[in-house]
C-alpha cells in the first residue's frame, strides 16, 4: 500500500501525460474531416476507412516495413561481431569496447545524422574517395534517398542489437565453443555449429526490438531522406503538422500503435519459447 | 552451567513457542521454539543451514515478525515491535557497515537515533570503539579497514546502544580461519566482562561449544537439544545431535532388555533405558581405548571389541585409526605424541577396542 | 578463446560504422567552406563562431538547458521516491507498478507526441513551459525510476534492517542509510535524463511554437533546410557535452549498467 502511495506522484504525471493523451489519440481518431479540412467532432470510422482504402497508405505500409525489417536486421549482423568481441574481451577491454558501442545512443540522433550527410553526401567522404581513386567521375546519390535512409536507420539501431546481444550472449557459456574447438572444429565450424545456433534466440530478440524501433523510427527518414523518403512515421508527423488533418493523423498513429502491439506480443511469445537461460542449459 | 535443567524463574530471554512459516515455503523455517535464557548468559544456535536458526535470531531482532508464539525480554512482549523500537545490539554476518560514515559515526548512530546530545555520543561512542581495540582507527571508513576491525567495529556500534541483547548472526564466518579464534575468545571475554545476554547464530560447532553457556542444536525449525556445551557433546540427546556435534562411529543391532545392544554378533553393554528393538549406537572416536590384541581391558571398560587396523590418517593434531571390527567400522583417535605403540602397525593388524557403557549413545534406530 | 582476426575485422567495420559519424562532424565542423564537403577546403573556427551569434539558435540552447533541468529535477523527485517502493517494498502489484512506470518508453515518442498535442493545443497548452516540462517527463520519468531502482537496489538491504536495530524508524533509516548509499546512482539519473530531455527531438516537435523552441527542434529544421559546417559546429558540441556526460556517469555507476535494459 505505501508502496504506490510512494509512487503515486509519478504515476499522476504519468497519467497526464500519457494515459490522458492515449486517449484524446483515440478520441480524436473517431471524429471526421470535412471537406473544407476542418475536424468536426463524431464517432465514426471513416478515418480509418479512409486509411485503409489508400494505396498510398498501403505503400507507406510496404515501405515502411521494408526498410525496417532491412535496416534491423543488417544492425543485427553488425552487431553480433561486436557483440561477441566485447564479451571474449579482458574486463579491462570490455568495459571500454561496451561502452564505445552504447555510446551513440546519448549522443542526439540529429547530431549523427550531420555526420552522415558529410559522408554520404555529394561532396562527402565517400564520393571524395570514389571520385579520388578514379571509380566514379560523377557523385553517387547516396543521400536523399532510401540508401541513405537505410544507412542512418541501421546505425542509430546497432547500439540497440548490441545491448540485447549482449545480455544475451551473456549467458551462452564460452567454454562451449573452447569444447568445440578441442574436439577439433576449426573457427568457421564452431561459430556456424556452436556460435550461431546458441545465439539463434538472442538474435531473434535483436531483431524483433530494432524491428519496432525502426517502424516508428521518425527523425532519420526524415533527414536522410530529404523529403523524398515516405514511411508511416513522416506521413503521421505531415498529417498532423503539415495538412492538419488530426482525425488522419490520429487514425494513422493508432493503426501504428496497433502494429507494433503485435509486434510486442510476438516478441513476448517468442521470449517464452526461447527462454534466456536455455543456451546455459544446453549440454 | 546447569542453566538448561534449572529454568530461573525469570529468564532474560524467553521465547515461546516462536513460528515462522514463509509464504510459500513447503515447511516452516522454524516450527515451535521455545526456550529460557537466564540474564548475562551466552546462547548459541547452532545448526546446518537452513534449520532456522537465523529465522530465530532474526525474530528476536523484530527483522522477521513470528506467525505465532511469543519473544519476552525482561518479561516484557516485545514480539509484535518493530526493530526499532526493540533495543537489540545485531551483528550482521555482512557486518553491515554504513559505508558512507566512519568507524565513530557507525559507533555512534544508535545513540543519535535515541536522542543522546552529540558530545555525549561522541564520548560513547568513542569508548565503545576503545572497548573493542579501535579507538586510534575511529575516523577510518569500514572500506579502509580489515576484515577484522570490520567486525569489531560492527560489535563496537552494537554494544554502543547499551543493548537488551547482543545479537550474533555468525560473526565469524566471513573472517580468515586464523583470525576467527582470536575474535572468538575476544568476544567471549567482553561479552563476560559486559554481562551481556547474548544469542550467537553459528554452523561451526567448534565455535558454539568454545564459547557458549548454553547450545541448542536446531534441525528443521525446532530445538534438538538445549544444554551445556560439554553436555551437548559428550551426552547427546537425539540421533541428529550426535552426528551433527562432532564425529561418531554408528553400531546399528537390536536393542534387548538390561540395555545391552546386540550387534553382529557382539553384545554391547550401554546405559540405554529405552524398550527394546532396533536401536543405533554413537561411539566418538575420543572414547574409545586402543589395546593391543589379547590385552585386559582397564577397570571399568565393559565393552571389548576385536578389531583390525583399517587405515591410519594424520591430521597434526590428533591420530586418527580407522579399524574394522565385528560390530562395523569404529575409529579411535589419539592426541598427537601418544600413539608411539601405534605407528607402525601394519594395515590389517589385530587390535582391541574397549569402552564404556555409558560412552554408547543409544537411540531408536529410524 | 582469443577472437580470431575475422572477428576483429567485422567488429572494427561495426565500430567503424557506429563512430564515424562523430568523427566527420568534429572534421567539418572545423571547415573553412560553405557546405558539408569533405575534405574541407581549409580549416577555421569560423562556423563555431557563427553559432555564437546565431540567436535563434542560442535562444533555443537556452530553453533547452532551463527545460533539460527542470524536467531533471522533476523526475528525480518523483521517479526517486517509486524507485525506492520498487526496490525496496514488498506490496501488491509491485510488479504491475514498475511495469506501468515503464510503459512510455515502449512506445514511439511520436505517437507520444502526437496524443499530446491533440490534447494540449485545445487547452492552449501546446508551445508552453507547462505543455514541454509535461511531454518530457512523459520519457524522463520511466529513465529516472529505471535507473534508481537500480540504484537502492545495489544498497545491502543489511543496511537498513542495522539501522532499524539501532533504533532508526523506516524513514529515518531510507533517508540516512540508503540515500546516501544511492547518491552515486542519482547524480547519474540525474544526467542522463538531462540528456534525455536535452536531446529530445520528436516529442517537442508537436509541442514547440514559434515563440518558445528547443534547441533540438532548431537543429533538426535547420539541418532539413540546409547542411553547412554551422550545423556541424552545433553537431560537434552536442556530441562533445553527450560523452562528457557519459564519462561522468561511466565514473559513477557503469553507462552500460545505467542504461541496460535489465
Amino acid at each position: 500500500m505505501i508502496g504506490w502511495l510512494l509512487a503515486a506522484p509519478a504515476l499522476a504525471v504519468l497519467a497526464l501525460a500519457f494515459v490522458w493523451p492515449m486517449a484524446g489519440l483515440f478520441r480524436i481518431s473517431l471524429n471526421r474531416t470535412t471537406e473544407t479540412g476542418a475536424m468536426e467532432a463524431a464517432v465514426t470510422t471513416d478515418s480509418y476507412a479512409r486509411l485503409v482504402g489508400d494505396d498510398f497508405t498501403r505503400e507507406l505500409v510496404l515501405n515502411t516495413l521494408t526498410l525496417a525489417a532491412s535496416s534491423a536486421a543488417i544492425a543485427v549482423a553488425l552487431a553480433l561481431p561486436i557483440a561477441l568481441l566485447v564479451r571474449g574481451a579482458s574486463p579491462r577491454w570490455r568495459g571500454l569496447l561496451a561502452l564505445a558501442a552504447v555510446a551513440p545512443l546519448l549522443v542526439s540522433g540529429t547530431a549523427r545524422l550531420v555526420g552522415w550527410m558529410a559522408i554520404l553526401g555529394d561532396q562527402g567522404m565517400i564520393n571524395a574517395l570514389l571520385t579520388g581513386m578514379g571509380i566514379s567521375t560523377g557523385p553517387l546519390a547516396l543521400i536523399n534517398n532510401w540508401t541513405g535512409v537505410r544507412i542512418g536507420l541501421v546505425e542509430s539501431l546497432m547500439p540497440y542489437a548490441v545491448l540485447v546481444l549482449l545480455a544475451g550472449l551473456g549467458r551462452l557459456d564460452p567454454k562451449l565453443e573452447e569444447a568445440a574447438a578441442t574436439l577439433g572444429a576449426n573457427r568457421a565450424r564452431t561459430f556456424l555449429r556452436v556460435t550461431l545456433p546458441l545465439a539463434a534466440p538472442a538474435l531473434l530478440a535483436a531483431w524483433l526490438l530494432t524491428l519496432v524501433l525502426g517502424i516508428s523510427a521518425f527523425i532519420t527518414p526524415r533527414l536522410m531522406g530529404g523529403g523524398r523518403v515516405f514511411v508511416l512515421a513522416t506521413e503521421i508527423y505531415d498529417l498532423a503538422l503539415e495538412t492538419v488533418d488530426w482525425p488522419g493523423a490520429a487514425a494513422l498513429a493508432m493503426l501504428l500503435l496497433g502494429g507494433l502491439l503485435a509486434l510486442m506480443i510476438l516478441r513476448g511469445v517468442v521470449a517464452a519459447f526461447f527462454p534466456g537461460n536455455r543456451a546455459e542449459k544446453t549440454p | 552451567m546447569k542453566a538448561a535443567t534449572s529454568m530461573p524463574a525469570h529468564p532474560h530471554l524467553r521465547l515461546d513457542r516462536l513460528k515462522r512459516h514463509y509464504a510459500g515455503a513447503p515447511a516452516p523455517a522454524v516450527a515451535s521454539i521455545s526456550l529460557d535464557l537466564p540474564r548475562g548468559a551466552l546462547l548459541a544456535l547452532l545448526g546446518p543451514s537452513g534449520c532456522g536458526k537465523t529465522t530465530t535470531l532474526r525474530m528476536i531482532a523484530g527483522l522477521e515478525i513470528p506467525d505465532d508464539g511469543k519473544i519476552l525480554v525482561g518479561g516484557r512482549d516485545v514480539s509484535r515491535l518493530p526493530p526499532h523500537k526493540r533495543q537489540m545490539g545485531v551483528v550482521f554476518q555482512s557486518y553491515a557497515l554504513f559505508p558512507h560514515m566512519t568507524a565513530a559515526g557507525n559507533a555512534a548512530f544508535g545513540l543519535e537515533m535515541q536522542g543522546v546530545a552529540r558530545a555525549d555520543r561522541a564520548r560513547r561512542a568513542q569508548a565503545a570503539l576503545e572497548m573493542v581495540g579501535l579507538g586510534a582507527l575511529a575516523e577510518r571508513k569500514p572500506r579502509q579497514l580489515s576484515g577484522g576491525q570490520q567486525q569489531r567495529v560492527a560489535l563496537a556500534r552494537a554494544l554502543a546502544i547499551e543493548p537488551q541483547l547482543l545479537l550474533l548472526d555468525e560473526p565469524l564466518s566471513a573472517l580468515d580461519a586464523k583470525l576467527r579464534e582470536g575474535v572468538r575468545d575476544e568476544i567471549r571475554a567482553l561479552q563476560q566482562r559486559l554481562g551481556t545476554t547474548t544469542v550467537f547464530v553459528t554452523h561451526d560447532q567448534t565455535e558454539a561449544l568454545a564459547m557458549a553457556d548454553l547450545v541448542a542444536v536446531m534441525n528443521g525449525g525446532r530445538i534438538e537439544q538445549l544444554a551445556a556445551p560439554e553436555e551437548i557433546f559428550e551426552r547427546p540427546a537425539t540421533r541428529f545431535v550426535a552426528t551433527f556435534v562432532g564425529r561418531a562411529a554408528r553400531l546399528s543391532g537390536q536393542l534387548e532388555p538390561g540395555g545391552v545392544l546386540r550387534c553382529g554378533g557382539q553384545a554391547l553393554r550401554s546405559t540405554a533405558t529405552l524398550p527394546p528393538g532396533p536401536a543405533e549406537a554413537y561411539l566418538r572416536p575420543h572414547r574409545v581405548r586402543l589395546l593391543e590384541a589379547g590385552a585386559a581391558p582397564p577397570p571399568g571398560h565393559d565393552n571389548l571389541l576385536e578389531a583390525r587396523l583399517t587405515r591410519r590418517i594424520y591430521t597434526g593434531e590428533t591420530i586418527a585409526l580407522e579399524t574394522e571390527t565385528a560390530a562395523g567400522p569404529v575409529t579411535a583417535e589419539l592426541q598427537a605424541g601418544q600413539d608411539g605403540p601405534w605407528r607402525d602397525l601394519p594395515t590389517g593388524a589385530p587390535l582391541r577396542l574397549a569402552f564404556r557403557a555409558a560412552d554408547l549413545a543409544v537411540f531408536p534406530a529410524p | 578463446m582469443k577472437p580470431s582476426w575475422m572477428l576483429r575485422l567485422c567488429a572494427a567495420v561495426g565500430f567503424a560504422i557506429l563512430l564515424l559519424p562523430g568523427v566527420l562532424v568534429l572534421i567539418v565542423s572545423f571547415s573553412a567552406g560553405e557546405f558539408l564537403t569533405f575534405p574541407p577546403p581549409g580549416l577555421s573556427f569560423r562556423w563555431y563562431a557563427a553559432l555564437l551569434s546565431n540567436a535563434q539558435l542560442m535562444t533555443a540552447l537556452g530553453t533547452s538547458a532551463i527545460l533539460a533541468a527542470i524536467v531533471a529535477t522533476v523526475s528525480l523527485l518523483l521517479g526517486a521516491p517509486a524507485a525506492y517502493a520498487i526496490a525496496r517494498l514488498e506490496f501488491r502489484g509491485r510488479g504491475v507498478l514498475a511495469a506501468m512506470l515503464a510503459a512510455p518508453l515502449l512506445l514511439p515518442t511520436l505517437v507520444l507526441g502526437l496524443g499530446l498535442l491533440l490534447v494540449l493545443q485545445p487547452l492552449g497548452l501546446a508551445a508552453t513551459w507547462p505543455g514541454l516540462v509535461l511531454g518530457h517527463c512523459l520519457v524522463a520519468i520511466p529513465f529516472a525510476v529505471r535507473i534508481m531502482t537500480t540504484a537502492f537496489a545495489a544498497v545491502p538491504k543489511e543496511l537498513e534492517a542495522a539501522a532499524w536495530t539501532l533504533g532508526a524508524t523506516p524513514f529515518r533509516a531510507a533517508v540516512r542509510i540508503t540515500l546516501p548509499n544511492a547518491a552515486p546512482g542519482a547524480i547519474a539519473a540525474a544526467v542522463l535524463t538531462f540528456l534525455v530531455s536535452f536531446d529530445e527531438t520528436v516529442i517537442s516537435l508537436f509541442l514547440v511554437g514559434p515563440r518558445l523552441s528547443t534547441l533540438p527542434v532548431e537543429m533538426f529544421r535547420y539541418a532539413e533546410r540546409t547542411a553547412d559546417p554551422l550545423i556541424a559546429a552545433l553537431a560537434m558540441t552536442l556530441i562533445a557535452f553527450a560523452l562528457l556526460m557519459v564519462v561522468l556517469v561511466e565514473r559513477l555507476i557503469g553507462f552500460t549498467r545505467a542504461i541496460g535494459r535489465d
